[in-house]
């Protein structure tokens, strides 16, 4: 029996089943909850909550209107960590945004950038910070270092904790074709704290697999068991679904999957 | 050049669709041009259902009378063909993809009689919530409170019915579609500099300071003009400015 934490995400629309269920450790919480949300008090009574919300790109500074949103959200949720993730979605001047999580070039000014900003933040929150990885489904010329190389030098510089994105590695490796557990090695797996699990689906545009809100694979569970036993230092594993087309059933069917191969 | 400025180049390519054809990208050579293009129409489609499914969520309510659901338009002939011309967050993409979406909705079953004031209303949201925004604060800078300017994208709509009524339930349980009052009403659509989309009933006075409101008119010109004491103008500026429909400009 794993000692590890077993949960999902929080989804509103599934408040009474998530409030009602049981094998569930903690809610990683990607939005705040509404103010007419009728469930949220009972969920934060229950569960762990992590905060796991758009807090800012750290390719800058947070100003402090974010720091705060940040630290009352945490202090909200009682969240043992706060996540964020390596992104940079929009460009500096506002004036063009992907809203979906992107990564920044893998270069030494991005890394002294994120080193920089996620330092000031990491002093300004009462929990440690965790960042999460997020997959490229193609490479820029322009990225100078390999992304764990980049990743274990912003561990290394920063003391910050790693959230690892199963499905994130595994979909770059899918894209490079890799086989997933030699790719996953590269990375700095020593400094986890939390892993991600979901489903991937085919994807028209794309046309092969990315992230959905789907029961993971067997295989996906698979690696995951790999994963965990490289991480010395993980303390949970979240199943990583949020929207609202996911039904409660997959939810509860996979946080028991999960806890199953651990 | 410096990283950042090359990551903003990728991030407009991936955004901007035009950009994307144009020379000026793909003489960087940066990426793959065939990866580019799929993972930009895959975010065009993410970015896309994000916005229908908040927006026309009213109109997603009646998906089991009209028998349409707004989100299907992404999957449809009729988007794609936009793929080569949408640009993430502008307002006339905003508006393409919005007209788009009403359109098909219009065609559907329909006893609804509110449903032409409910596309409205739900378009003009979308329209509304488009633009740049401010990502981080930059300081306070000048504030200097001397003429007052309607903001981009803000929208007074003339409707036939009072939707405010009908909206909540629209989203809560029922088993036969809920009535709106027919009675004239004027909303106002705005956003904030942060993105927040917010709607207000709106009067004559709102009307008029919104109309009138063109950054080049005093405080003295705009009540003059609106036909409000002074007082009155401030009070409705106050309201305005908080819904993010107006700002102070510092004149030219």
């Amino acid at each position: 029996m794993s000692d590890i934490s077993v949960g999902a995400f929080y989804n509103p629309h599934l408040g009474r089943e998530l409030a009602a269920a049981d094998g569930i450790d903690h809610l990683a919480m990607a939005d705040p909850p509404s103010a007419g949300d009728p469930w949220f008090p009972q969920i934060r009574e229950r569960y762990t909550l992590l905060l796991h919300d758009y807090l800012g790109q750290l390719s800058e500074p947070l100003d402090e209107r974010s720091i705060q949103r940040a630290r009352s959200l945490a202090q909200l949720y009682r969240s043992p960590w706060v996540a964020e993730h390596f992104q940079c979605l929009h460009t500096e001047d506002g004036a063009y945004s992907l809203n979906y999580v992107f990564p920044p070039l893998y270069t030494e000014e991005f890394l002294d950038r994120f080193v920089r900003n996620a330092k000031a933040l990491k002093d300004r929150l009462d929990q440690p910070l965790v960042m999460e990885n997020i997959p490229g489904f193609f490479d820029v010329k322009a990225s100078q270092l390999p992304e764990p190389v980049w990743l274990r030098r912003f561990f290394e510089a920063t003391g910050v904790g790693f959230l690892l994105d199963l499905p994130h590695v595994w979909l770059e490796a899918h894209y490079h074709d890799l086989e997933p557990e030699r790719w996953l090695a590269e990375f700095p797996l020593e400094h986890v704290v939390e892993l991600h699990v979901a489903g991937v689906e085919q994807d028209a545009d794309l046309g092969g697999p990315w992230i959905a809100p789907a029961e993971p694979s067997q295989a996906m569970l698979d690696f995951m068991a790999h994963a965990v036993g490289r991480c010395p230092r993980a303390k949970a594993v979240t199943f990583d679904a949020f929207s609202p087309s996911l039904a409660a059933e997959v939810l509860l069917r996979s946080v028991e999957r999960i806890r199953r191969a651990l | 050049m410096s990283d950042r400025a090359l990551q903003d180049a990728v991030i407009r390519a991936l955004a901007d669709a035009p950009y994307r054809a144009s020379p000026e990208w793909r003489g960087r050579g940066l990426a793959d041009a065939s990866r580019v293009e799929r993972y930009a129409r895959f975010l065009a489609r993410h970015f896309y259902n994000e916005r229908i499914v908040n927006f026309f969520k009213y109109s997603r309510a009646l998906a089991r009378i009209t028998g349409r659901r707004p989100e299907a338009v992404l999957r449809q002939p009729g988007f794609d063909a936009l793929l080569s011309t949408l640009v993430l967050g502008s307002r006339d993409s905003a508006r393409t993809v919005a007209a788009l979406v009403a359109r098909y909705l219009s065609e559907g079953e329909s006893a609804i009689p509110y449903r032409s004031d409910l596309l409205r209303y739900e378009a003009a949201m979308m329209v509304a919530e488009a633009g740049a925004r401010i990502w981080r604060e930059q300081g306070e800078g000048r504030r200097e409170r001397a003429f007052p300017e309607r903001v981009e994208g803000t929208v007074l709509l003339e409707l036939e019915y009072d939707l405010p009524a009908v909206l909540p339930k629209l989203l809560q349980p029922w088993s036969e579609p809920p009535v709106a009052p027919r009675r004239a009403t004027t909303l106002l659509v705005a956003r904030s500099p942060h993105g927040r989309v917010a709607v207000a009933r709106g009067n004559q006075a709102v009307a008029a300071v919104v109309a009138l409101a063109d950054g080049k008119r005093t405080l003295d010109q705009l009540a003059t003009r609106a036909g409000l004491d002074r007082a009155a103008l401030e009070e409705t500026l106050l309201g305005l400015i908080d819904l993010g429909a107006v700002r102070f400009s510092t004149g030219s």
